[in-house]
C-alpha cells in the first residue's frame, strides 16, 4: 500500500516537472526541471527493484547531464527565442 | 569560482563521493553496480570540484591529456582481457574457478558475497570503471574549456 | 490550441502511468503468464542464467555476470560508443570553440 503510494507521488511529480520543463521559456530553469526529473525517474527505478539503472540514471542523468546542460546555457543564450 | 558556500560544501562531499563511486566498481560482482555507474558516479564528483571553482582553477590540478589517457588505457585493458581467452572463446572467463587470482568458487544459493571470485569480471570492472571516469570527465572539461560566457 | 493539445496528451499519459502503477499485472513474479502490455513470458534463457550463472561466471551479481561474460559484446560496443562520443565532443568543441588553446 505505501509503495503505491510513493509511486503514484513520484508518477506524479515527474509528470509535472516534465510539462513545466517544457512549458518554461527560462532555459536555466529547464535544465534544473530535467535534473529534478532523473532524480524522480531514478526513485521510481529503485521502487521497481531495478538499482543498476537507478545508479546509472542518478548519475548521467541528475548529475552530469545537468552540469553539461548549465554550462551550455551559459555559454550561449538562457531565454527561448520566439521564431 | 562560485561562492565561498559551494567551496566549502564540495570541499566537504568529493571524498565520499569519489569513495562510494570506486566502491560501486570494485563491489560489481558482488553488488548492484558495475564498471559504468561507478565511473559516472566518479565524474559526478570531478564535476563538482570543476563547478565550484571553475575553469582556470581546476585546470591546474587536472589535466585532459591525463583523462584521455586513462580513457584510452581502459578500453585497451577491456579489449586485451577478452582477447586473453581467445583459445575457447571471445569474452571466455579463464580464471573463474581457477584457484588464481580472483580464481575462488562460490557456493551456490545465497552467500555473504566473497571479494576475492568471480575470475575476469573484476578486472573488466575496472577497466570499464576507469574509461568511462575518464571519458565522462573529459566531456566536462570540454565544455568547460572552449567558448566564450555570455553576459545575459 | 497548441497548449490545450499538449495538456491533453499530458493528461493522457499521465492517466496511462498511473493505471500501470496501480494495476501492475503479473510484474515480478515467476509464475505470471503475461504481463499487462504483452511482454514475454518467462523463457528458459532466465532459468539457464539463474541456475547456471553463479557456478559458471563465480559471480553473485548476476547481472554483471550477463553484462560483462555471457553477452561481452554488448558491453564492448558500449564502450566504443562512448570513446567515439568524447572524440566526437572534443574535435567539434576544439574546431568550433576558439577558445583558450592550452592543455
Amino acid at each position: 500500500m505505501i509503495e503505491d503510494i510513493i509511486q503514484i507521488l513520484v508518477l506524479i511529480g515527474m509528470m509535472i516537472t516534465a510539462y513545466l520543463s517544457v512549458k518554461s521559456r527560462d532555459l536555466m530553469e529547464c535544465a534544473i526541471l530535467l535534473g529534478v526529473f532523473s532524480f524522480l525517474l531514478s526513485l521510481e527505478f529503485f521502487i521497481l527493484q531495478a538499482p543498476d539503472v537507478a545508479i546509472a540514471e542518478a548519475g548521467i542523468g541528475a548529475g552530469l547531464t545537468t552540469a553539461i546542460f548549465v554550462m551550455a546555457v551559459r555559454k550561449t543564450t538562457r531565454w527561448e527565442v520566439e521564431e | 569560482m562560485m561562492s565561498k558556500i559551494v567551496r566549502t560544501q564540495a570541499n566537504f562531499l568529493y571524498p565520499f563521493i569519489l569513495i562510494f563511486g570506486f566502491y560501486v566498481v570494485a563491489h560489481g560482482h558482488i553488488t548492484p553496480g558495475g564498471g559504468f555507474q561507478g565511473g559516472a558516479v566518479i565524474a559526478t564528483g570531478v564535476a563538482l570540484v570543476a563547478v565550484a571553482y571553475g575553469y582556470d582553477t581546476i585546470k591546474k590540478w587536472i589535466k585532459k591529456t591525463h583523462l584521455t589517457a586513462a580513457e584510452g588505457i581502459g578500453l585497451l585493458c577491456f579489449i586485451i582481457t577478452a582477447f586473453i581467452g581467445l583459445s575457447t572463446s571471445f569474452f571466455y572467463n579463464f580464471l573463474a574457478n581457477s584457484g588464481l587470482i580472483f580464481g575462488n568458487r562460490v557456493p551456490y544459493g545465497i552467500n555473504p558475497g566473497y571479494l576475492n571470485t568471480a575470475g575476469t569480471l573484476p578486472i573488466m570492472n575496472l577497466a570499464v570503471g576507469i574509461e568511462v571516469l575518464g571519458g565522462l570527465s573529459v566531456i566536462i572539461m570540454y565544455m568547460m574549456a572552449y567558448g566564450r560566457e555570455v553576459k545575459q | 490550441m497548441r497548449n490545450v493539445l499538449m495538456s491533453i496528451v499530458f493528461l493522457i499519459l499521465l492517466a496511462f502511468m498511473l493505471y500501470v502503477a496501480i494495476n501492475p499485472g503479473d510484474f515480478g513474479s515467476s509464475t505470471g503468464e503475461h504481463f499487462v502490455f504483452g511482454a514475454p513470458k518467462f523463457t528458459d534463457m532466465d532459468n539457464y542464467f539463474i541456475h547456471n550463472g553463479q557456478n559458471q561466471t563465480a559471480a553473485n551479481n548476476i547481472v554483471t555476470s550477463i553484462v560483462f561474460d555471457y553477452r561481452g559484446f554488448d558491453t564492448l560496443g558500449e564502450a566504443s560508443v562512448l570513446f567515439t562520443a568524447v572524440l566526437g565532443v572534443g574535435v567539434v568543441l576544439r574546431l568550433l570553440g576558439g577558445g583558450r588553446n592550452d592543455e
